[in-house]
């Protein structure tokens, strides 16, 4: 990442909350999303820590800022799930506890996180087949249960990093622009301009149900 | 370990980077990832082992005010680093005897073996060299493995504790594994098992992550298990209110609320572009506060800063106020006026003292984090659009702050805000 952020103009600046289990693996999906980096030594996550990556989707440039945090269950801060318009929940393949906690976190998002809210559940580890304790199967359940996108990943290998990232950020793309066009028939125009925050004020109960890509 | 004064010069001389990493090995597959440590120990400046052991009068007694003077110039020599640390954390009284302190390190002992024997009872696992990283008890709160967990239908307290034991297993994996030290799984448990006793004993806190981080140095530089927790709890007792956690909140916004108002006082532009970035909460500062700038450190420095630290807020009433919390309330404060008695006060803690304030003061670190955001004041006005970009310009420091340095910026910074608010008081 070179001094960059500072200088292109995006269109958009999307906020993006990653959450799960200590130990899952969050940060180095985040760091291998946004620097291709992954670290064997890293350490856990204290406070709030932040990715980001500016990347492309349809003809718009999208400034991704990801939110990683301690995995460890503490006091809520308002302002991490505030503005917050995608989330990916991890789990790791390899601990039962994990994928049972999910439903937790779930909990966690949808009380305090907006309600149009993409979400995209995340069975990280998959290089580690041979100890896995959750199925993929499983994953997908749960996930289709819940409405939720579904991804198997490894941050290590660098399998479907990308992907995951990306296709929670399409849906949250296509949220914006079909909420933009709505509004840009019905009145006042929403500021999308690079540097602010973007809050999507209103059900979005409309493409609510086309964003769901565990079909 | 080093006799006489000329070996020792040449040595100190000599020494530097290479010394340090005799002392702190780094696993040789990740030198390429660690900062460089800027720490070098300096003849004449750096507190050294013989000038240590000649600060001891025949009895015993410390001359804390010229030990703290070495410190505050160049920090502390690695041989060193464990004993002077339990000094400077309180563990010891510096008017106290040879004899006095070993019997008190003796009691010390003996408790906190009965303390470990307490846990041992419900976790046969802890003491055994081995240590456990995942859940012990399922989602009602059984027992996963009667072999780990003695115990059938755990009350509250003992529920609590051992839900935190498999946390504390998975951070002490991931602390400081870039070190030759934690390669091995003995000193990783020796980590787990002060984390797990201290999380026993301290049920308001219990266990929360970064205190892994706070007890990792001390794990290395004191050997004695029960020592090295007893300086582990004197260091959470500065900083214990930081990990406190609530349904709304995490003790150390209680700092980070701190850290706001000395920006807003000494520099209100920063203060308000950086709230404009809803970054007013500064939560950027979180990590620095809660570890005490270990991330942004190498090893060898983050030890460099904490004795500079703790040495600047020396106060020589810390020992009775943690032995003996009612008799130093009685002893009251102590007549500042004296020119003896100031000197064994850290120079922080001295500037309180003359501005006349007695109650709990902020610490330090906060001045510290306030001092590095005002030299990277003008590219977070101009470059930063974002909490992340702040995050960003401040992770620049990494490499390029030099401990010493900063710790004079805070202290020039709490004197232009001590001025600022007592002159509106």
């Amino acid at each position: 990442m070179g001094d960059d952020i500072f200088d292109e103009e995006c269109d958009y600046l999307f906020k993006a909350v990653v959450i799960g289990d200590s130990g899952v693996g969050k940060s180095n999906l985040i760091s291998r999303f946004t620097k291709d980096e992954f670290r064997i030594d890293s350490k856990p996550t204290i406070g709030v820590e932040f990715g980001y990556k500016n990347i492309k989707v349809r003809d718009k440039l999208i400034k991704a800022q990801i939110w990683d945090t301690a995995g460890q269950e503490r006091a809520i801060t308002s302002s991490y799930y505030r503005g917050a318009l995608g989330a990916m929940l991890v789990y790791d393949i390899t601990r039962l506890s994990t994928f049972v906690n999910i439903k937790k976190w779930l909990h966690e998002l949808r009380e305090f996180g907006n309600e149009d809210m993409v979400i995209i559940l995340v069975a990280n580890k998959s290089d580690l087949s041979h100890s896995r304790e959750v199925e993929k199967e499983e994953g997908k359940v749960f996930a289709e249960k819940e409405g939720l996108c579904f991804m198997e990943t490894s941050a290590l290998q660098n399998l479907n990093v990308e992907e995951a990232f990306l296709q929670m950020i399409t849906i949250i793309h296509d949220i914006i622009s079909q909420k933009s066009l709505e509004d840009k028939m019905n009145g006042p125009k929403l500021n999308l301009t690079n540097g602010k925050e973007i809050h999507i004020a209103d059900e979005v109960t409309a493409t609510k149900q086309v964003n769901c890509c565990s079909r | 370990m080093i006799g006489c004064g000329g070996l020792w010069s040449v040595l100190m001389k000599r020494s530097g980077t290479r010394e340090l990493n005799d002392f702190y090995p780094i696993r040789p597959e990740c030198q390429a990832d660690v900062p460089t440590t800027r720490f070098k120990p300096r003849y004449g400046k750096t507190l050294s082992e013989r000038r240590w052991q000649a600060s001891f009068d025949e009895e015993g007694r410390l001359d804390i005010a010229k030990v703290l003077r070495r410190i505050q110039r160049g920090g502390v020599h690695p041989s060193i680093k464990g004993v002077v640390m339990e000094f400077l954390l309180g563990c010891y009284d510096p008017n106290s005897t040879f004899d006095e302190r070993n019997e008190l390190k003796q009691r010390r002992r003996g408790q906190y073996d009965m303390w470990k024997a307490e846990c041992q009872k419900i976790a046969p696992v802890l003491g055994s060299g081995k240590f456990v990283t995942t859940p012990l008890l399922n989602e009602d709160g059984q027992p996963t493995d009667p072999s780990l967990v003695t115990v059938t239908n755990p009350d509250k307290k003992v529920a609590q504790w051992l839900q935190l034991l498999h946390q504390i297993g998975l951070d002490v994996v991931r602390t400081d594994r870039s070190l030759v030290f934690y390669e091995d799984e003995g000193n990783q448990a020796k980590l787990w098992d002060v984390l797990s006793i201290y999380a026993w004993l301290d049920n308001d806190i219990g266990y929360v992550q970064g205190m892994n981080d706070i007890c990792s140095p001390l794990v290395i530089l004191i050997e004695n298990e029960a020592d090295c927790y007893w300086c582990f709890d004197r260091a959470m007792r500065r900083m214990r209110e930081n990990f406190r956690c609530t349904a709304s909140s995490m003790g150390v916004q209680s700092q980070l609320g701190t850290l706001s108002q000395i920006i807003k006082t000494v520099d209100p532009k920063l203060h308000h572009h950086l709230e404009d970035l809803d970054g007013g909460e500064y939560l950027f500062a979180f990590r620095m506060l809660m570890v005490l700038f270990r991330r942004e450190f190498s090893f060898a420095d983050t030890l460099y800063l904490w004795e500079l630290m703790w040495g600047m807020e020396y106060n020589p009433n810390i020992f009775t106020r943690y032995e003996d919390p009612e008799r130093a309330k009685t002893k009251g404060v102590t007549p500042a006026a004296n020119d003896k008695v100031l000197k064994q006060y850290g120079k922080f803690e001295r500037k309180y003292l003359k501005a006349g304030h007695t109650e709990e003061n902020s610490a330090l670190a906060v001045f510290l984090v306030a001092s590095v955001l005002e030299t990277k004041n003008k590219r977070i006005l101009t470059e930063a659009k974002g909490v992340d970009d702040v995050v960003k310009i401040l992770g620049d420091i990494t490499s390029s702050l030099d401990a010493k340095k900063a710790c004079d910026e805070a202290l020039k910074l709490q004197k232009r805000y001590l001025l600022k608010t007592t002159k509106k008081a």
